[in-house]
Order: structure tokens, then C-alpha cells, then sequence
């Protein structure tokens, strides 16, 4: 708009408005000035006490710069002094050196004279000392020495006759060494023991003497390898008696490192027990496969492997009986008897393990050889015959205790019997013992990798075997009872024909599903606490899980809950099976009943209707006698899932019968009254909640119920008091039209 | 076990072909529409975030042909030339994000020695993809890789899986020795029905393609699966009635894969 179309007013008012805004800015710049002028003076008062701080820091200034010149010179000084202590410090390492190498040569020249009157006299001991002596000499710097002074033939002299020594005297221990050991003479051998590190051969004396210990551990271990294997049967331990043996051999092993590693570490130095332990394994593993092969050939492991692999070939349920079974039972001492020796073997793996690390940490400082040291050993250790022999002894148990397992719940499952006192069969408490009992066994085992194998297993014997049991027996279905005439017949002809006519034929097959729908439910719960139980008796067993083993085990255990989602299918499953031949035959009828009821009530009809028995008390008695029937048979989960069922089920028929019926004012209050009757009944017979199924069913009463077709405007639309409608506005308006006293096209012009 | 940040190479929004259109039984070239529209959808995709499964993989072959380096160069980026033979199982997982929606891979690499077999086998069972690995270098490898596919679905129970032949040390081979053999390696992936991938942990060659591809294909089968779950449990309380869709549902959770 431009200026010459605006109006006077309107620019007048522009004006004023302007004017306005500068009226209060300048009451605002007002303001802030006399601020500003009420803060001068203080200001003012600032400067002044400044100004007199000014002769202070003059002066402070002048001192400071003297504090520096001071410091300086002080400085100075101190730098001439410490460079005449460097000198000094110099001239005391070389007065230092000087004095070793005097004493050295001093020392050499004693040593070369004692060694040999040492070695003459049999005292090893010192001849030891003055080789020891002698090669914790520089042997460099001693040629230089030998350089340096006039009498260079006789230095010469002594650095050659003790090295003849030396190797004399190492040769001499070695000899008296074996010699000893020859005599079995303990003391001498823990004498020339501690000779060998003086002599500057460490490793011949942990060869030699763990060579000897070696040689201890074979006898003794042979020794118990023969008692093992001519242990009579009837003796208590026999079928134990090879992981008896094989403890005995560790606790013999896990006894010499324990014993001599102080030795070693005083006279040896620590970071030497790898070498040790390593001339130790050799012969732990020479006696391990021994008992090994003893064990594999006494308890005929090859044959009952083969056994199962063939059953496992040609399928658990095949009709090739010829094959010889093993019980189950028979293996059940064997798998001890594996993990056992599996454990014990695991456990020892973990002591060395253990004690040579801790012997590496302290023992060798620099961070690279250590590396290197260890990878040397845990790869020795992976490659021993111990470690194979471990893994075997894994693979072993894993067979065996799948097979175990397996044909075990095979067996509860084909002895499966039926308490009446029970809701439940015998195979659910024996199946999830035996489950129990193989990862509690496995667990035993002390390998998690063989633990979570049996997990795996687990999961599947139930998944496919259990599972498919419970399954097939719901297949079967639930007699009704409602069979008509003709179909009766037959059945009872057949019956006869078969020569199977039992009267309790019908009721058998109906408890039989009950009790396998049963069976499902408490299956969920087992495989709850099972995941629970194990989980934690795991994580007790395995204190060291790192957090890649602790996936690895929650993957294994979430297995489980496939087979609770399984289950759930089964129950969901029986449930259907229930509706379709037990409730709707029965409800249907009942619900009909409705019909022959007119809802088009006089008050005088109304009193009469109210006085006698009315519909919803017939519905609610007669469901009450179905109910009551299934409530002790059903597990309570069971129950409430039928009590959901049969809520559907009326629910659904009710709406139908209620579309064919039509109503008027009292009609509508009488059907209102009844849902609620019913709702409350049903709430009241199961602790689940089935408010939500009534939903459909008691916002159609509300609309039966209007006074009026407009009053629906309370309940419908965006205000507080409005309902989550469960009815589409074309339902609604087909439930309205059933009030014969309400006009349709009252009901047609509602806005929905 | 979730993942929070995926890196940039772990999200997928296009389809992984195969290494080659004529080795493989897999014909799938492109999320199924399906699949798009629900991952698009934003309650359909917070149900599938809800409740995708990851998938489960398990690898297996000879021993040292390279399984270990395969995982390893896949979800760590290193390749040690020294070997470590694996002791019983090993697990890793590892996250992708495709169309946008986070999903899992749960790597069992398994141990090619005999001893460690029950251990292996007890993870064959609901896998959703085994990769038979064999050594390109090493025939012998090539023909034992039939036990192992057999001894797969011996005992993988009723899920049929996905099966990958992976040769492995593709850097050791020339032009010409290897040509030479890749055509005994794609027979064999035909005879056994598998799709062949040809590798190299060392130099990173196919890796990634080769789970991405896994990934794709099963990630598509799971998501369909979630769009017939909760159907099923509506048909479970409506009155439509439920067995003849139950057994078609139980079908279908045969033949897919997830
Ligand atoms: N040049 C080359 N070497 C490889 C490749 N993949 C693996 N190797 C080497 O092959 C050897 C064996 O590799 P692993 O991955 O440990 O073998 P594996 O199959 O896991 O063996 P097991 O666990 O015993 O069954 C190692 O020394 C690797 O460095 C490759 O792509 N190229
Ligand atoms: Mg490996």
C-alpha cells in the first residue's frame, strides 16, 4: 500500500504510534543513565584506592628483580659444583672398576689354586663355588684385564685351568648325578641337584633331575595301572577304577611340581619351571594313554560306539529288533565314569596351567620373551597327549550321553502312566529329570563346549521326540460325546468286530488328551526352571566365563525357548480342539435358547419374565455344570485358556442370536442387565481377565439400551465420556434398527 | 544381544546377487515386495525390530582349510598366517542393518577335527545357513566337502538351510590353476546344490559379499515369516477355522527358512 492511498486516520495513527515507541525508549534510556550516574560515584572511590596501591608495586617490582639476580648466581654456582661431583663420580667408577677387576684377578687366582685342591678333595660343593665365581666374571673384560697387566702368562694360566675345571666338574656332576640316582641315594641327588646351576648348566640339571623324577612317577604309575586293571568286579570301586587310577596319576604329578618347584625356584631362579613341567608332561602323557587304551579296551568303548552310531543310522523307532540295544541304564555308570576322568584331567590341565604361568610372570621380566614363552607353552600343552586324550574322552561322553538321553525319554515315554489322583503323566516328571540329570552331568564335566553340546540335544529330543509325542496323542482328539445315532453304531459295530469294546473306550481317549494337554503346560514350566536352574549352576561351575563364552551359553540355552513356543502351539492347539467338540456342541444350543424368548416386554410380561428362571440364569447354570466338569481335570493355565475359549464361543453366538432377535425399550434393559450377569460370571470363574472378549457384546447392550437414538451422541465421538468403540458405525446403526420402537431413519440421519 | 551403532559397510538397501548367476540354486535377485513394503511401514517395521530371530549360522569343513580366517577377516578385518587349530566351537555374532532394520548373525565356527564332531553336530539343528568350506588348494578338501553337506543334513532336523560351498586361499592360486579349480568346485556345488563363493581371508576377497548375501537371503525369509505370525494367531481365536490354517502356516515354516 502506498503512502497516498493511506487516509489521514490512518496515518495519524501511524504517527502515534511511533511516537508511543519513542516515548518509551526514552523512558528506558532514562533509566539506564541514571543507573549508570548512580554508579559514578562509586567508580570514583575505586580509582582512588587504586592509585594509592601504585608506590606499593613500584617497590615489590625492585625486590623481585633482585630475588632473580640472587637466584641466578646461586644457579650458577651450583652448576660448577655438581660438574666437579660428576667428576668425581667418574673417577669412583673407575677406582670402582678398577678394585673388580684387582679383586677379579685376586679372586681368579684363589679360585684356580682352590678348585683344584676342591675337586681332589671330593668338596663339589666349593670346587662349584669357585667355578660359579669364575663365570660370574666378565669373561671379556678379563682378556682385557689379562692385556693390561705385566704377568700376562699367569692370568692366562688361571682363566685356562679354570675352565678346564669347569668342564671337569660339570662332567663330574653329571657322573655323581646319575650315580646317585642309580643307588637310589636321595641325598646326594638333592646334593648334586643344587650343584648343577653353580656350574652354569641350569637346564642339564632339570634334565637330569626330572629325567629322575620321571623315572619315580612311571614306576609308581605302572605300578597302579596293574592293581586297576586286576581289580576284581566285585570290588566297590571297579566301576570307577580307571578314573581312580588316572587321579592317582595327577595327584602323584600335581605332589612332585608342588614339592620341588621351591627347590628349583631357590636354587634354579624362578621362570624355569616351563622346562620342568614339560619333561614331566612327557611321561603324564605316555601313562595317560596308557590307562586310556586300558579303559577303552576293559569297558569295550569301541564296540558300544559303533552299537549306537548303527541305531543312530537306521532310525531310534525302525522294527530292526535283531540289533542289540544297550539299556541305557547300563551306560549310565560309564558316562560317570567319563566325566569323571574328564573332569580330573581338566582339572590337572588347569593346575599346570596355573603354576606356570604365575612362575613365567615373575620369572621373566621382559615383556616380548614372555610373550613368547607362553605361546611356547600353551602350545605344548594344546599338542600334549593329555589334551588329545581329553578331547577324545569329550567326544566319548557326548555320544554316550546323547544316547542316553534319547533312548531314556523313549523309555519314560513308552512307560508312560497315568496317575487319576494327577493331572499329569508320569512322562513329563521323568522326561525333564533325565534331561536335568544329562546337563547336570555334563556340567560335571567342567567343559562348556560339552555342555552346551548336551543343551543342544536337549533342545532337540524335546522339540522333535517329546514334542511330536504330545502332538500326535492331541491328533487323536477329544471324543465328544455328540455323536448322532448312526455314527454310534458303527463305532459300537467296528468296536465289536475288533473285540475291543471296553466301556470306558471314550473316556480313556478323552483323558488321555486332557492329560497330554496337561502335560504341554507343565512342560512350559519345566523348561522355565530348567533355563533358570541351569543357567545359574553353570555360571557356579564356571566362575570364568568371559562374556563370548557367556553368549555362546545364553545362544545354546535360548534354544529352550523354542520348545516353549512349541508348546504353547500344542496347547493353542488341544484348546481348538476342545472348542470344536466340546463347547460349541453344547454352547450353541444354550445360547440359541435365546430366541424363544420375544424381547419385546409389557411391564406386566416383564414382572412374569423376571419372577421365573430367565435365559441368562439357564446360560450361567448350564455353563456352570460344563465348567465345573473341566476345572479339577485342567491344569489352572489350561482352565483359563477352555474358560477363554467358551467366553469366545457364547460371545460370538450371542451377537448372532441378538441380530436375529428385536427389542424394545425393556427388552433392550433386560439384555443389558443379562451381559452383565454373564460378564460378571465368567470374570469371576477364571484369573484371567475376559473384560476384553465382553467388549463387543456389552457395548451392544449399551446401544439396545438407549432411551433414546440420539442419546448415542454420549457415548460416540471425541468427548471424555465417548467409548473405544469395538462396533463399525454400519454395525451400529444394524444394531439400532433392531429397537423396533426406535424410527430407522432416526437411526440413518445419526452422524457417525 | 543387540547391536547400537552399525558401521556404514554392515548396512545393506540393495539385494546381494550371487558370485556367479550359473552356481547357484538360489534365484532370488531382489527383496520380495512384500519384504519392502513392511520394512517400510512404520508399525510393521517397530513389530519386526520387536521380533526378527537372527540367523544362525554354522560353518564347517576340513581342518586348516581356512574357517577360523574366514570368520576372522569378516568380523575382525586381521588374517594371522599362523595357525590355531579351533578347540571345540567357537561363537561370534555379528550386526547388519538392512532396509534399515537391524539383523543379527550368529557365527558357530566349528573345529575340522574328527574329535570335536559331537560338538558340531549338536549346532547343525535349526540353522538357518551351513557353509561348507573346502581349500582351493587342496583338492582332497573339494571331495570331502559331500560328508560334511551330508552329515549337515543328516541332522539338521526338518529347517532346510541354505547351503554355501566357500573356496577358500583363492591369493595361493594363479589365473589357470585356478580356473582349474573352480570347474571341479561349481560341479560339486551343483551336485549338492549349494551356491559357490570363491575366497580369500588373506586378502579380503568375496568376505563381505559372502555374508552379505547371506544376510539378504535370509533376512527377506524372516521377515515374511513375521508377517504370517501374528496372522496366525488371529486365526487361533476368530471363528474361521483353525486346523486347515495351522497346517498350511506349519508348511510354510518348513519350507522357508527362517
Ligand atoms: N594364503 C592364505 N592362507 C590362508 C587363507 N585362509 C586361511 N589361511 C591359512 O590356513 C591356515 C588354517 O586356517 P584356519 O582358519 O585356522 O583353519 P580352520 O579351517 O579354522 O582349521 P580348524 O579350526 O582346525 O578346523 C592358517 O595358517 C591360515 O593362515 C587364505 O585365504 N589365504
Ligand atoms: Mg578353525
Amino acid at each position: 500500500m502506498s503512502a497516498s492511498e493511506m487516509s489521514f486516520e490512518e496515518m495519524q495513527e501511524e504517527i502515534r504510534n511511533q511516537l508511543e515507541k519513542l516515548q518509551i525508549e526514552e523512558d528506558s534510556l532514562q533509566e539506564e543513565m541514571s543507573t549508570i550516574m548512580n554508579q559514578a560515584p562509586f567508580l570514583n572511590e575505586k580509582i582512588k584506592s587504586l592509585k594509592k596501591l601504585v608506590p606499593a608495586l613500584k617497590i615489590i617490582e625492585h625486590d623481585a628483580v633482585g630475588l632473580v639476580n640472587t637466584i641466578n648466581d646461586i644457579s650458577d654456582s651450583s652448576e660448577k659444583i655438581s660438574g666437579k661431583i660428576r667428576l668425581l663420580d667418574e673417577a669412583r667408577s673407575r677406582v670402582q672398576e678398577c678394585q673388580s677387576r684387582v679383586c677379579d684377578l685376586i679372586d681368579l687366582e684363589i679360585c684356580s689354586q682352590g678348585v683344584q685342591a676342591a675337586i681332589l678333595d671330593s668338596d663339589y660343593e666349593k670346587g662349584a663355588a669357585h667355578v660359579h665365581r669364575f663365570l660370574s666374571m666378565d669373561q671379556s673384560l678379563l682378556q682385557k684385564t689379562a692385556n693390561d697387566v705385566e704377568n700376562i702368562s699367569n692370568t692366562l694360566k688361571s682363566v685356562r685351568t679354570l675352565q678346564d675345571a669347569t668342564s671337569q666338574l660339570r662332567a663330574l656332576v653329571e657322573h655323581k648325578f646319575n650315580e646317585a640316582v642309580r643307588n637310589e641315594d636321595l641325598v646326594s641327588i638333592e646334593r648334586f641337584f643344587k650343584i648343577f646351576p653353580l656350574l652354569g648348566i641350569h637346564e642339564v640339571g632339570i634334565t637330569e633331575f626330572c629325567t629322575y623324577l620321571r623315572g619315580k612317577v612311571s614306576l609308581t604309575a605302572e605300578k597302579n595301572l596293574k592293581t586297576a586293571i586286576t581289580t576284581p568286579i566285585s570290588d566297590k570301586r571297579y566301576n570307577i577304577i580307571f578314573a581312580d587310577t588316572l587321579t592317582l596319576l595327577f595327584e602323584g604329578l600335581a605332589k612332585v611340581i608342588d614339592i620341588h618347584q621351591p627347590l628349583l625356584e631357590t636354587y634354579y631362579g624362578p621362570g624355569r619351571l616351563f622346562s620342568a613341567v614339560n619333561i614331566l608332561q612327557k611321561e603324564c602323557d605316555v601313562q595317560v594313554r596308557r590307562i586310556f587304551n586300558e579303559w577303552m579296551k576293559c569297558r569295550q568303548i569301541n564296540k558300544k560306539m559303533q552299537q549306537i552310531s548303527e541305531i543312530s543310522r537306521i532310525g531310534p523307532n525302525s522294527s530292526f529288533s535283531k540289533l542289540e540295544r544297550i539299556d541305557p541304564k547300563d551306560l549310565d555308570i560309564l558316562i560317570g565314569e567319563i566325566t569323571f576322568m574328564h573332569y580330573r584331567s581338566e582339572l590337572y590341565i588347569r593346575f599346570i596351567q596355573r603354576k606356570v604361568m604365575a612362575d613365567i610372570e615373575i620369572g621373566i621380566l621382559d615383556s616380548q620373551k614372555k610373550e613368547e614363552c607362553i605361546n611356547a607353552f600353551s602350545q605344548a600343552l594344546n599338542n600334549s597327549e593329555l589334551t588329545q586324550l581329553k578331547h577324545e574322552l569329550l567326544s566319548h561322553y557326548l555320544r554316550l550321553e546323547q544316547y542316553f538321553m534319547e533312548e531314556s525319554i523313549n523309555k519314560a515315554v513308552a512307560m508312560d502312566s497315568v496317575d487319576s489322583s494327577q493331572q499329569t503323566s508320569s512322562m513329563v516328571d521323568d522326561t525333564f529329570f533325565i534331561v536335568r540329570k544329562c546337563i547336570r552331568r555334563s556340567i560335571s564335566s567342567g567343559n562348556l563346549d560339552g555342555i552346551c553340546a548336551i543343551i543342544n540335544t536337549a533342545c532337540r529330543v524335546l522339540e522333535n521326540d517329546f514334542c511330536d509325542v504330545l502332538r500326535s496323542k492331541l491328533r487323536q482328539g477329544y471324543p465328544s460325546g455328540y455323536l448322532d445315532l448312526t455314527q454310534a453304531y458303527n463305532v459300537l459295530q467296528s468296536s465289536i468286530q475288533q473285540g475291543r469294546l471296553q466301556s470306558g473306550d471314550t473316556e480313556q481317549s478323552r483323558t488321555a488328551f486332557i492329560v497330554a494337554l496337561n502335560n504341554a503346560d507343565s512342560c512350559i514350566e519345566y523348561v522355565d526352571a530348567l533355563c533358570e536352574g541351569v543357567l545359574k549352576e553353570i555360571e557356579n561351575a564356571l566362575p570364568g566365563m568371559n562374556s563370548n563364552e557367556h553368549g555362546k551359553l545364553e545362544s545354546c540355552l535360548s534354544g529352550l525357548s523354542s520348545v516353549t513356543s512349541n508348546l504353547k502351539e500344542i496347547i493353542e492347539y488341544g484348546i481348538q480342539q476342545l472348542r470344536s467338540s466340546v463347547i460349541k456342541p453344547r454352547v450353541n444350543p444354550w445360547v440359541d435358547a435365546f430366541l424363544n424368548i420375544s424381547h419385546q416386554f409389557t411391564e406386566e410380561e416383564l414382572s412374569v419374565y423376571e419372577a421365573g428362571e430367565t435365559f441368562v440364569q439357564t446360560l450361567i447354570m448350564n455353563l456352570e455344570s460344563l465348567l465345573s466338569s473341566f476345572k479339577d481335570m485342567l491344569t489352572v493355565a489350561n482352565y483359563d485358556a477352555f474358560v477363554g475359549a467358551l467366553t469366545t464361543e457364547v460371545t460370538q453366538r450371542l451377537e448372532k442370536v441378538i441380530l436375529k432377535s428385536s427389542f424394545n425399550g425393556l427388552g433392550g434393559l433386560i439384555l443389558d442387565k443379562e451381559v452383565r450377569s454373564l460378564a460378571s460370571y465368567i470374570t469371576a470363574a477364571t484369573s484371567w481377565s475376559v473384560r476384553d472378549k465382553f467388549a463387543r457384546l456389552t457395548q451392544i447392550a449399551t446401544v439396545l439400551n438407549l432411551e433414546q437414538v440420539s442419546e448415542i451422541a454420549d457415548y460416540w465421538g471425541n468427548h471424555d465420556g465417548a467409548l473405544t468403540w469395538r462396533l463399525t458405525p454400519s454395525e451400529l446403526r444394524s444394531f439400532l434398527l433392531l429397537r423396533t420402537d426406535f424410527k430407522p431413519d432416526d437411526v440413518k440421519r445419526l452422524k457417525l | 544381544m543387540h547391536c547400537d551403532q552399525v558401521s556404514k559397510d554392515r548396512q545393506i538397501e540393495n539385494f546381494v546377487k550371487p558370485y556367479e548367476m550359473c552356481c547357484t540354486p538360489y534365484y532370488k535377485l531382489d527383496f520380495s515386495e512384500v519384504t519392502r513394503k513392511l520394512c517400510r511401514d512404520k508399525n510393521s517395521r517397530n513389530e519386526i525390530v520387536a521380533n526378527l530371530k537372527v540367523c544362525k549360522i554354522i560353518i564347517v569343513g576340513d581342518v586348516s582349510v581356512g574357517k577360523t580366517s574366514i570368520v576372522n577377516r569378516f568380523c575382525r578385518k586381521m588374517f594371522d598366517s599362523s595357525y590355531k587349530s579351533t578347540i571345540g566351537v567357537d561363537f561370534e555374532m555379528e550386526c547388519f542393518e538392512i532396509l534399515g532394520i537391524p539383523y543379527n548373525l550368529q557365527i558357530w565356527d566349528t573345529a575340522g577335527q574328527e574329535r570335536f564332531k559331537s560338538i558340531a553336530q549338536s549346532y547343525y539343528r535349526n540353522s538357518h545357513v551351513v557353509v561348507v568350506v573346502f581349500d582351493l588348494s587342496k583338492s582332497e578338501t573339494l571331495s570331502n566337502t559331500r560328508k560334511w553337506f551330508l552329515d549337515a543334513m543328516h541332522t539338521c532336523g526338518d529347517m532346510l538351510p541354505y547351503v554355501f560351498l566357500v573356496g577358500t586361499k583363492k591369493d595361493l592360486l594363479g589365473g589357470f590353476a585356478y580356473k582349474n579349480a573352480e570347474l571341479s568346485a561349481v560341479n560339486v556345488a551343483k551336485s549338492i546344490n549349494a551356491e559357490y563363493w570363491p575366497v580369500s581371508s588373506k586378502n579380503g576377497e568375496n568376505i563381505d559379499s559372502l555374508f552379505a548375501r547371506i544376510a539378504v537371503l535370509t533376512f527377506d525369509d524372516c521377515v515374511k515369516n513375521e508377517l504370517l505370525r501374528p496372522r496366525e494367531i488371529y486365526i487361533g481365536s476368530n471363528m474361521i477355522s483353525g486346523k486347515a490354517n495351522r497346517s498350511d502356516s506349519k508348511k510354510n515354516s518348513k519350507c522357508t527358512k527362517c
